[in-house]
């Protein structure tokens, strides 16, 4: 089976700082892939690099074969939708006009049945569809990021890239939006995949199915989540002494934290 | 089709029966502004006879309606509609709503073109009568070009749209101050005529040109609707999200504002008020949805300008307020009552 993405020595620099060296990823279709790193390290960089809202220095991004940078914004608008950290708005706009935002690539001039019902659809999905008619613009940091998701969902785009997406969620809907993300990507459509930048390991932990570890711009470890998330992993990029604790028939991997690790040099 | 979906459709066709109901309450204030002035004062029957051809047996009335109010009231409508329209745009397109289509300084340079006819005799057009709005009118463009050149750098942001507007405000600004300051009175008292913004000075063959120059901008601006829901909603990042171009767009966009504006402002003067109240009261009604918010807003543009005028030509007759002053006095606490009115009832 192809790969949905593959990305091959992308690099990317802000002036002479050299933010993103030499990334080579490929992504399978029906996977959830967490990108981790510490504040920095190049994980919006990479995934803004993917859809072109930054271009890359070097390297080339192909998304079912097509290289993105051949492609006009609009037909990558149907292969990619992104889901930003944070999306503020000075304008009152209904949630259900927001999220009809995401058929924007699908959309001339006048909305279709179509369009509408797969808005309504992804409302219900997300069970938000009490929310429908309500400002986006007074709503909660948590609530506005769930109908960012669901824009990005209605864009019924192969690949999903969220921007730290449960950060301004609530411990029950993180949980809940994970596994519907989880859900649409494990679906039996073969061209659906998602990339999630993430500073939550024990989210990253239980719902990926592959890691990328990034350090300084570059892969450091990548791999499945018992492969990528070990005590000397995580305290060579965090810094941070942790305990991991295996998946089990109950339970996924968990990882507890410690304490930092103090280093040498700050010890003088 | 499932109750989300259906209110939706609901909703969009209350919006746009309310819109049908501005358009006539717009119309109907027309007639009645037709109908009043300092000279002949006509009900609102009488206006709508003269104005459908059903009664003729005056030609003193008719030829006031038709010749002296009439050019005016047309002015009004096309003003404001296009004032509006390129308030909306500009706002959407800069995520900001408090600009107004003066912001980017198009008023400024048409207000320097103005005070180089009118202070220093400078023109380029020998046509005296023609000599300010054509000045007027190619500082504008000026600053337009300014505009499609900014446009040029990939990495212009809204905020740096705003920034140089302002500084093409104080530049040209001072270069007036300037001229004023060698003016003779009667240059200045001209200069500040120009600057009150009035629906005095067009004629009907002025207005039937802006006209023209609306309606073949107005399908260009449409066209964009989507693109300004993105860009408004949620700027730059969010807007290639959807497949947005938003360099390209919003100076397409800025470009398209700015000759509505110039264009405009080259006939009347300086008219600013509306093209900031007109799209927040279009908010008020049909939400940020441009396809219907441009539309919307020209509306509002339309009545707010027709009520102002009129009520500056009937207040103090036969003295005539300039509507631009009118705008600010009537418009400006009506807008304040409107938002807050809105607020209070919790949307």
């Amino acid at each position: 089976m192809s790969n949905i993405l593959n990305v091959k020595d992308l690099n990317f620099s802000w002036g002479s700082t050299s933010v993103l060296k030499n990334i080579s990823l490929s992504v399978k279709p029906n996977s959830l892939v967490s990108i981790l790193g510490i504040n920095g390290a190049g994980k919006t960089t990479l995934l803004k690099c993917l859809n072109r809202i930054l271009s890359p220095s070097s390297g080339e991004i192909k998304v079912l074969s097509k290289k993105v940078s051949d492609l006009e914004l609009p037909e990558v608008a149907k292969l990619i939708s992104y889901v930003p950290q944070t999306v503020m708005s000075s304008f009152a706009m209904d949630v259900f006009d927001v999220v009809l935002l995401g058929r924007r690539p699908h959309i001339n001039w006048s909305i279709s049945q179509n369009d509408r019902d797969k808005v309504s659809e992804t409302l219900r999905f997300l069970n938000f569809e009490d929310f429908a008619f309500r400002r986006f613009n007074e709503l909660s940091g948590g609530e506005r990021q769930k109908v960012i998701i669901a824009k990005a969902i209605a864009q019924d785009s192969s690949i999903l890239l969220l921007d730290e997406p449960t950060s301004d969620l609530d411990l029950k809907n993180q949980v809940e939006v994970m596994k519907k993300i989880k859900e649409l990507v494990s679906s039996n459509d073969l061209t659906k995949s998602a990339l999630m930048a993430t500073h939550d390991m024990n989210i990253a932990a239980r719902f990926s199915d592959y890691i990328l570890l990034l350090d300084k711009g570059e892969i450091k470890s990548e791999g499945s989540p018992e492969e990528v998330l070990t005590v000397q992993n995580i305290a060579d990029v965090f810094g941070v002494e942790c305990e991991i604790f295996p998946r089990t028939d109950k339970d996924p991997l968990r990882i507890f934290i410690r304490d930092s690790i103090v280093s040498e040099n700050s010890e003088k | 089709m499932d109750s989300v979906s259906l209110k939706h459709i609901e909703n969009s066709k209350l919006q746009i029966l309310s819109m049908t109901v501005l358009c006539i309450i717009t119309f109907f204030t027309a007639i009645f502004a037709l109908g009043l002035g300092s000279s002949v004062n006509l009900d609102f029957f009488s206006t709508m006879k003269i104005v459908f051809g059903f009664d003729s047996s005056d030609d003193m009335q008719s030829a006031i309606i038709w010749e002296l109010r009439f050019p005016r009231i047309l002015m009004a409508i096309i003003g404001g509609a296009a004032l509006a329209i390129a308030g909306s745009l500009m706002q959407g397109c800069l995520g900001n709503p408090l600009v107004s289509p003066l912001t980017l300084g198009v008023a400024s340079g048409a207000a320097l073109g103005a005070a180089l006819a009118i202070v220093l005799g400078f023109s380029i057009i020998s046509n005296s009568d023609l000599a300010i709005v054509a000045n007027a009118f190619l500082f504008s463009l000026i600053v337009v070009g300014v505009i499609i050149q900014l446009g040029n750098f990939r990495s212009v942001s809204a905020e740096s749209y705003i920034l140089v507007g302002i500084a093409i405000t104080f530049i040209a600004g001072a270069i007036v101050s300037t001229m004023q300051y060698f003016a003779t009175d009667a240059q200045l008292s001209q200069l500040a005529h120009w600057s009150f913004g009035s629906l005095s000075r067009p004629t009907l063959e002025n207005t039937i040109w802006i006209t023209v120059a609306l309606v073949v901008l107005l399908p260009s601006a449409l066209k964009k609707a989507w693109d300004l829901n993105s860009l408004a909603l949620g700027g730059d990042d969010f807007a290639i999200s959807t497949g947005v171009n938003p360099v390209k767009t919003r100076k397409e966009i800025l470009v398209l504002s700015a000759l509505m504006t110039s264009i405009v402002i080259a006939f009347t003067g300086l008219i600013g008020f509306v093209g900031l109240a007109a799209p927040h009261m279009g908010r008020l009604i049909v939400g940020n949805d441009y396809r219907k918010l441009i539309p919307c807003s020209a509306i509002f543009g339309s009545l707010l300008m027709l009520v102002a005028d009129t009520i500056g030509r009937t207040l103090f007759a036969p003295i005539v307020m300039p509507v631009g002053i009118m705008l600010s006095v009537i418009g400006g606490p009506f807008f304040m009552y409107l938002l807050l009115r809105h607020r209070g009832a919790g949307h």
